[in-house]
């Protein structure tokens, strides 16, 4: 038992101490959150003020631009909304950052007005010029003249409010309320609310989509990424030659049990760190952050999260440490490790369709199957809590696949280990199982 | 207290239907020093191994420090694999308490002798080093303080010299004499044979997996080196084939070896030469282990 520990030590000093695992620890949650957050600032920085000139030939619609638009007003909706941030800007916040000028027309063809504001916008004196036609009614036809015309929210701006200005006219002179078609027309909007036996919450279905999705990858690369370690660091000792010293010192089973334990407790460490980190940072900005963040991230999910990470990395991390015992060099290894994350992509692909059809037999069974619940059991949670009976069946089948593994693992480390230079073959391999 | 350190009883094993280690039976004396001899491909690492339970072997029977091979005995024993290697990341001192926990040693008792076996070996001030950082030299020098770091009754060490300068053969040699004296058990092999003739207590010579040859260093020599008498001479010394009391003779042409029946007859052999040449010298000679061993694996194939 001691000895164990020795091992366990080593290997999780090891890795703890590396600059990588510093670096990837502090930075993931950082990076994680700044590809949430970063596209959303950069958005709101990239927009800066814009001064558009409008030639109104029509008339009565540069009034209307510049009226301030009636949003919908949505009480306690926080300054920032993840999900609403994905969308395109919200008007009123397009309108706050346009001013318009108007041209004063004096009888002048539209053809002039163009040439001296050409010029402007080059001087850049202004940003742009808005025509609008005496037809606009008709023809539903405006010009913009500017130097940078790829900003769709301006142009989505100046459409929309056109078109609410041409459609109330237009009901005005048919005699309609506009007021009775803007009540007629409004959007129906879908508040999701998760049921839970905790009780129900408001959150909305597109984050909890992103969440699910986004835990996935985590567990998904840290699986990889450990269990390559694992592969390595066998891939190393057999290499080295110490597996010698080592199998005379202590068990074979100590050092493979002490090597994936260490290995798993360093990844385990490192996700721990992640969720603090990830905590930390959302509890900071809270404020601005939507709050489905936290109804999402319930202690319930952190600890499944846990049990299926640490499921998952004796599943994967155990066969790659096989694959370490049993090669020689790194390029079989490489070969041996892409069919292990092929493997692993299996359930990732279903898990995309699981965390919307959560309860499909597909799912079902595919949760199932020990080699592919760590992930989807773990999606299907995130997604609406299956029964317990399957999470539990989940569970058991995933220890039952370990410890069979495990036993598989240490017969074949203890063979492997010793054995240089040749190539073993299927045959060597499962005499190796037999050899006491 | 049982007096053997190790015993091995009829040892076989085949690699492919090859055998590697034909029937070797030998046994080592708690405290003295034995030297596993015998040309590369002998079959000297795969017995150690096998003493070692690294590889099982087909047959045969060991016994080490009095019982079978157990979990136990390995923190006794302190081995240095012939194919040498460490952590190239791992840092002088924590390859050394990784290694020394493995052995079962306390980390505080680690780093007390550590320390003290760093200094011993010129390595102090590379604690905090990695091992990739070491020198070739430095890093079999760290391997062999890892071996004899939890102080083991029982030392195998493969090949100990290979690689080494001849400043730190002195050093392994001074540390397996030193232990020799603590009352250690020391089983070493090489092929270099000039090397065991100034250590070894013992030895044991194999030749294509077969014993050869085994006993301790003075009956061997007793029975191969008496017998034999080199001369420095000038003149026609052909008659020497056809004295009746010698045995054998090889004649280099102004230095003749000449292997009597019975040391007795020296004298004689000296008279009947001062006769017909010119003697410049005449000694009695002991063959050097070398020497044996060819003559052994000679008789081997002649028999």
């Amino acid at each position: 038992m001691k000895k164990i520990l020795a091992v366990i030590k080593k290997e999780y000093k090891a890795i703890v101490k590396k600059k990588s695992f510093i670096i990837m620890t502090i930075l993931t949650p950082v990076l994680m959150g700044g590809m949430m957050f970063v596209p959303v600032l950069l958005m709101k920085v990239g927009r800066t003020e814009k001064k558009i000139a409008v030639a109104d030939f029509a008339g009565g619609y540069y009034q209307a631009l510049t009226a301030k638009p009636a949003t919908r007003q949505e009480p306690g909706k926080p300054a920032f909304d993840l999900e609403d941030s994905m969308r395109k800007p919200r008007a009123s916040e397009v309108a706050g950052l346009i001013t318009f000028r108007q041209v004063l027309l004096n009888g002048r063809e539209a053809a002039a007005v163009v040439r001296e504001y050409e010029q402007k916008v080059l001087k850049k004196e202004i940003d742009g010029l808005l025509l609008i036609p005496a037809d606009v009614k008709s023809s539903r036809q405006v010009s913009y003249y500017a130097t940078s015309i790829s900003d769709f929210a301006t142009n989505s701006f100046i459409a929309s409010t056109l078109r609410t200005v041409i459609s109330q006219q237009l009901l005005l002179e048919k005699q309609i309320d506009p007021a009775v078609v803007r009540e007629a027309t409004r959007d129906v909007l879908v508040d999701t609310f998760k049921v839970k036996k905790e009780g129900t919450t408001k959150s909305s279905s597109g984050m909890d989509y992103i969440m699910s999705l986004f835990m996935m990858v985590i567990l998904f690369g840290v699986l990889i990424g450990y269990g390559q370690m694992i592969m390595r660091g066998v891939l190393e000792e057999k290499n080295s030659r110490i597996s010698e010293i080592l199998i005379s010192s202590a068990k074979s089973t100590q050092l493979f049990y002490g090597k994936v334990l260490g290995i798993g407790l360093a990844g385990l460490t490192q996700v721990a760190l992640w969720i603090l980190l990830s905590w930390i940072l959302v509890s900071r900005f809270s404020g601005t952050v939507d709050a489905s963040i936290l109804t999402f991230l319930t202690p319930e999910i952190g600890l499944y999260f846990v049990i299926f990470f640490i499921l998952g990395f004796f599943i994967y991390a155990i066969p790659y440490a096989i694959v370490g015992a049993a090669v020689n060099t790194d390029q079989e290894a490489q070969q041996f490790s892409t069919a292990i994350v092929w493997m692993m992509l299996i359930p990732y692909f279903i898990g995309f369709s699981a965390t919307q059809n959560p309860n499909t037999t597909l799912a079902l069974v595919a949760s199932l199957i020990p080699i592919f619940s760590p992930i989807l059991m773990f999606m299907r949670i995130t997604a609406s809590m299956p029964p317990l009976w399957q999470i539990a069946a989940s569970i058991a089948l995933c220890l039952l696949t370990i410890w069979g593994l495990a036993w598989l693992g240490a017969k074949i480390f203890r063979v492997g280990m010793l054995m240089y230079g040749k190539k073993p073959t299927l045959g060597e391999i499962l005499r190796w199982i037999r050899y006491k | 207290m049982n007096e053997q350190a190790l015993s091995l009883k009829d040892l076989v094993k085949d690699f492919d239907g090859k055998r590697a280690v034909d029937n070797i039976s030998f046994t080592v004396r708690k405290g003295e020093i034995l030297g596993l001899l015998g040309p590369n491909g002998a079959g000297k690492t795969t017995t150690i191994r096998m003493v070692m339970n690294i590889i099982a072997p087909d047959a045969g029977h060991i016994e080490i420090l009095g019982k079978s091979f157990s979990e136990k005995v390995k923190d006794h024993i302190g081995y240095l694999p012939e194919e040498r290697g460490l952590y190239r990341k791992l840092k002088v001192m924590d390859t050394l308490l990784f290694l020394g926990e493995l052995k079962g040693m306390k980390p505080a008792a680690v780093k007390q002798r550590g320390r003290q076996l760093l200094k011993q070996f010129q390595l102090d001030g590379y604690e905090e080093k990695k091992v990739e950082e070491l020198s070739k030299g430095m890093a079999q020098k760290l391997q062999f303080i890892a071996t004899i770091l939890h102080n083991p009754e029982l030392l195998i060490l493969d090949e100990p010299f290979s690689g080494l300068d001849p400043l730190n053969i002195e050093l392994i040699k001074d540390i397996i004499l030193t232990s020799k004296r603590e009352g250690k058990t020391i089983i070493y092999s090489t092929h270099l044979m000039e090397y065991a003739e100034k250590t070894v207590d013992s030895l044991v010579m194999i030749d294509k997996g077969r014993k050869v040859l085994d006993g301790t260093l003075a009956e061997v020599k007793a029975e191969y080196g008496q017998k034999f008498v080199k001369i420095q001479y000038e003149g026609d010394a052909r008659f020497v084939a056809g004295l009746p009391y010698v045995k054998s003779w090889r004649d280099s042409g102004r230095e003749m070896e000449v292997e009597l029946e019975d040391l007795a007859k020296r004298e004689q052999l000296l008279r009947d030469l001062l006769e017909k040449v010119t003697v410049n010298g005449f000694q009695l000679s002991e063959p050097s282990l070398q020497n044996i061993f060819i003559r052994k694996v000679q008789e081997g194939e002649g028999a």
